[in-house]
């Protein structure tokens, strides 16, 4: 059998035009929604910082501002004026203006710092108010040698949601929509095809198990998925910085969604009489849910009555247990309704499945 | 000689439709069976059954010596099937095919070798789609000896080759034939057929409707001698000096004349006769597997049809 599986892979590593479909295509949505939601994730924006001071204070504050890197960019300019052409041609949020002299000791020592906001970024302005205001409060203390008494501490609610943004969102979509495509497209013309070219066929006069000939498709096409899942996410991750999560429960989850859709692709090569009209049907069943099911955009927002329907799709609740557990930091276990839908499509296109699906015509 | 194959009372009906018709008969070890008849006759149908393709509807069939269906798991061993189409993997190489077909038998072989009996060695590395019409028949033949069969099926191994691909065809089935193999095949050319095999079959509307020696067969032929010539003479001169002989017909070109003879004694009166007509391309045949295929089935098969059904 394995001799079977390798020979499966060859063939899927061969078959070029399946390979793009797979493989690249997925792929090419990520790095296209990537450019244009992906890297910085709730960043604001740059700064534009000009440092005319050479004291300890001004340094401090620099370096500070630069470890915000995940709220905003630090551009350094040597001139007010330069920060000026930058917030107005819309290339900077904002700038922090040190003047020369600032945090010096002494007769010439100044204590007032300038920040140019931009109406149009008033997040990036509020962002690097605080963290400027923050930083002057404790030197105050430090100064006035005294202790605040009232103070706060922070801590992340939800350790992996912290930060995400559309990029997030959509590239689980993609995973499950490359799971299903591939699934569904690979296995329903593939199988089709073997029977019209009397493969399959030629295949049931040998002693090998039906079975075995099954669970060799299966393997492969899982083994093909968790290479689709890794390059989407390891794209995804170190050019775009996406968040994911745990990976392992994310990887469970979206084999489940390839062996759900792989029954779909058994069913539909059964069904149909030729790879053409598998063909057709995999693309009548694939496309919609590419949309209803919320690859691209949450379902939540359509009309109740119409959520209602297509939450039900396989698609759906899949996606919303791999966001749940990318995003929310959730287990595979929270979504027990979710999981109950999945449940009943697994089980109902197996039955569906085990009645239509034979190798041989009788 | 032992019988590897026995069929007996076999019927195969799909609703209405009977496609085999409780037909009964035997192969015999190291011999090369041939299975005739039209298209639709049931032939492929009576294959599909004995490799285990299909369930017989009633009927008793044995492979050597294992009853189907309860031991076709130890037939599908022993046998090797080569399909009507011969479409294989697209993506694997002829070696790939070959040893991952191995595998399904649990058998070992040398693929190279393989290849070699049947010429393709050169094309190991090459996909199914690269070869010509006559390497895939012989690379379907070699794909079905892969787990060194005791039976070989092979359906229709030589539909829509060329003449000189038909006849490399015929080396290799006897090829395996003197390996020691039993060979059942279908076929629509009666010359393939008389050459070929030692016993025959011909069936017509699921029934079987002549067994025997492929010699005893082309005796049973009512017409055993027919001649054909070319004349200017005029049609009712010909006819009317040679119906006293046989049957007088034009079934081809113009002033080509054919005289199928029921007694084979008064053949030197019928060319007597025929060489006062001038005849250009005179010539006398014995009657062959066709004229007995015809008789049987009772229709001519055009090479059209032929090829369509293909």
């Amino acid at each position: 059998m394995l001799k079977l599986i390798i020979a499966n892979l060859k063939m899927m590593v061969r078959n070029k035009q399946a390979l793009f479909w797979s493989l690249l295509f997925p792929l090419i949505f990520t790095v296209i929604f990537g450019f244009f939601f992906g890297s910085g994730t709730l960043s604001t924006g740059t700064i534009e910082v000009v440092n005319n001071s050479n004291s300890e204070l001004s340094t401090n504050l620099v370096s500070l501002l630069k470890k915000q890197s995940d709220i905003f960019n630090i551009d350094e300019q040597s001139g007010i004026e330069a920060a000026r052409e930058k917030i107005k041609d819309g290339k900077a949020g904002a700038a922090v203006i040190i003047p020369a002299g600032f945090g010096a000791t002494g007769q010439e020592a100044v204590t007032e710092l300038k920040i140019l906001t931009d109406p149009g970024s008033a997040q990036t302005a509020a962002a690097v108010q605080s963290v400027v205001g923050a930083f002057l409060t404790q030197t105050n203390y430090l100064v006035t040698n005294t202790k605040p008494i009232y103070k706060f501490t922070t801590e992340v609610a939800n350790p992996s949601s912290s930060g995400f943004g559309y990029f997030d969102f959509v590239l689980i979509g993609i995973i499950g929509m490359a799971m299903m495509n591939s699934a569904v497209q690979g296995l329903a013309i593939s199988i089709s095809r073997y029977r019209e070219d009397q493969i399959l066929k030629r295949i049931t006069t040998t002693p090998l198990a039906g079975w075995k000939f099954i669970v060799a498709e299966v393997i492969a096409q899982l083994i093909e998925n968790v290479v689709q899942i890794g390059i989407i996410i390891a794209v995804g991750v170190n050019f775009f910085h996406a968040h994911v999560g745990n990976i392992p429960a994310l990887l469970v989850v979206s084999l489940t969604a390839a062996l759900l859709f792989q029954l779909v692709g058994f069913f539909i090569a059964a069904v149909t009489k030729s790879s053409d009209a598998a063909e057709g049907m995999a693309t009548a069943v694939t496309i919609p849910m590419m949309f209803l099911s919320g690859v691209f955009f949450p379902i939540d927002s359509l009309p109740k009555w119409f959520y209602n329907i297509v939450q039900l799709l396989p698609l759906s609740p899949l996606l919303r247990n791999m966001r749940s557990i990318s995003l929310d930091g959730g287990h595979i276990w929270d979504n027990p309704t979710q999981n109950l839908i999945i449940l009943v499509w697994i089980v109902g296109m197996l039955l569906l499945t085990i009645w239509r699906f034979r190798l041989s015509e009788e | 000689m032992k019988n590897v194959i026995k069929i007996k009372n076999l019927v195969k009906q799909y609703g209405e439709l009977v496609a085999v018709d409780g037909i009964s008969f035997e192969v015999k070890e190291g011999e090369i069976f041939g299975l005739l008849g039209e298209n639709g006759a049931g032939k492929t149908t009576t294959l599909e059954i004995i490799e285990g393709l299909r369930r017989a509807t009633s009927g008793e069939t044995e492979v050597l010596g294992h009853k189907i269906p309860n031991e076709l798991r130890i037939i599908k061993k022993k046998i090797g099937v080569q399909l009507q189409s011969s479409a294989y993997y697209n993506h694997l190489k002829l070696t790939e095919i070959l040893e991952l077909f191995a595998v399904f038998y649990n058998h070992e072989i040398d693929a190279v070798k393989l290849l070699e009996s049947v010429q393709l060695e050169l094309k190991k590395d090459a996909y199914v789609s690269q070869l010509s019409g006559g390497q895939k028949q012989r690379f379907s033949i070699v794909a079905s000896l892969v787990n060194d069969p005791e039976i070989v099926f092979l359906d229709e191994p030589t539909t829509g080759l060329d003449p000189i691909a038909r006849r490399n065809l015929w080396e290799l089935i006897k090829d395996i034939r003197d390996r020691g193999k039993t060979v059942v095949l279908t076929t629509h050319y009666m010359e393939e057929a008389e050459i070929l095999c030692d016993r025959i079959a011909i069936m017509e509307k699921g029934k079987i409707v002549a067994y025997d020696k492929t010699n005893n067969l082309v005796k049973r032929a009512i017409f055993p001698y027919s001649v054909s010539f070319e004349t200017e003479v005029n049609d009712e001169k010909v006819m009317k000096n040679l119906e006293q002989f046989g049957v007088v017909s034009q079934p081809g070109k113009k002033k080509y004349y054919l005289l199928q003879m029921k007694d084979s004694d008064k053949l030197g009166d019928a060319i007597d006769v025929v060489r006062k007509f001038a005849p250009i391309g005179l010539a006398v045949r014995p009657a062959s597997l066709e004229d007995v295929f015809v008789e049987l089935t009772g229709k001519v098969i055009l090479p059209a049809e032929k090829e369509a059904n293909a």
